[in-house]
């Protein structure tokens, strides 16, 4: 049938253009779906520093001292807070932070990097983008149900949708409700 | 680790007006002038802020409000960058800006720079449960365990339900 034609056409065509943002997607969707056990977009890094107890002055003296024992470029340093009587921060440029005990010294300094690749495949995927990139996204979504309903009609007889493949179809179909009735139970 | 609930909580320590931390007693802006820096959600309306501190001392006074707020950014939620946190001019004074996840993703190298926010201020009463529970969450966040037992009073949530904000490299 020239339908089956088309919808065969269709699902191929689509189904390459799709292919980078699937793979994205998947690979994204595996990264976030472990939020609880990891951060799938920053990697930190912390090294113990010990500056010895800072000066009694202001806020101000005590940010030029952790940036003069840490060896920092002031330039790099955005501004400082207490963020109790015993911690003082001071903050860097690109999220890295310095938190010294103010009595101690005693701290750290922490970093913080991107994960390459996962980082934009997140933002892409979670739409941090935002504006035109969101009917990008709708897009493809619309995209994915045209794959999966064109894809069911690619083989006739036996092994098409009329035969094994319906059965394929509900087992797909009953994993999630499973898991609904789940849900609700 | 109980800090970490007393978002609104006054430190009875001697505080620094320096430069860079905390927001200006007044401020106002131009008003139809565009609020310079990175726009997220809808932006900032509002021309007039109120300080972070001045809603930390009455937050039951302000409960329910839209308000401009200013501040340095002191902390960015690290796994969904669903809040950060605006410092005041007091040692310890910071108030959360939140946002529903997904809405607004705010990236962690925000620490430091200068955020211009607006939203509703929410007063949440916590259970002394509720408390623990918090404490815990809160410290998982920052990659931290925590007995919730150690948290032995009910405290109250102060923060910023976010519409829009603006954040920039200086004041």
């Amino acid at each position: 049938m020239q339908w089956r034609k088309l919808f065969r056409a269709v699902h191929r065509d689509l189904g390459y253009v799709a292919v980078a943002l699937t793979i994205s997607y998947a690979l994204s969707g595996l990264a976030v779906n472990h939020l609880d056990d990891w951060n799938p977009n920053y990697r930190f890094t912390e090294r113990s520093i010990d500056l010895g107890p800072l000066p009694a002055g202001s806020l101000a003296d005590r940010e030029a001292f952790v940036v003069e024992k840490l060896a920092l470029d002031p330039r790099a340093v955005r501004g400082h807070f207490q963020d109790s009587p015993t911690q003082f921060r001071v903050f860097l440029t690109a999220g890295q932070e310095a938190t010294v005990d103010i009595a101690t010294g005693r701290g750290t300094l922490k970093s913080v990097t991107t994960r390459a690749v996962l980082f934009e495949v997140n933002a892409l995927h979670l739409n941090n983008l935002k504006g035109v990139w969101t009917y990008v996204a709708d897009l493809f979504a619309l995209a994915l149900m045209v794959l999966a309903i064109t894809g069911m009609t690619m083989m006739k007889g036996a092994r098409g949708i009329g035969g094994r493949g319906k059965w394929f179809v509900g087992a797909g179909l009953v994993i999630p409700i499973a898991f609904v009735i789940y849900m609700y139970s | 680790m109980l800090k970490h609930l007393l978002v609104g909580s006054l430190w009875l320590v001697a505080c620094d007006k320096g430069p860079t931390q905390g927001s200006a007693p007044a401020m106002h802006a131009t008003p139809g002038e565009p609020v310079a820096g990175t726009t997220y959600g809808a932006g900032v309306a509002l021309v007039e802020a109120t300080p972070v501190d001045t809603i930390l001392a009455d937050p039951d006074g302000f409960k329910g409000k839209t308000v401009r707020v200013e501040g340095m950014v002191t902390d960015v939620c690290e796994r969904r960058g669903c809040w950060f946190e605006m410092a005041g001019t007091g040692a310890g004074l910071k108030l959360r800006f939140k946002v529903a996840d997904g809405a607004m993703t705010f990236p962690v190298e925000a620490k430091g720079k200068y955020a211009v926010a607006q939203g509703v201020v929410a007063v949440n009463e916590l259970t002394l449960e509720q408390t623990r529970e918090y404490a815990v969450e809160q410290a998982q966040e920052k990659g931290e365990k925590l007995d919730p037992a150690t948290v032995t009073k009910p405290t109250q949530i102060v923060r910023l339900d976010g519409t829009g904000a603006v954040v920039r490299e200086k004041k």
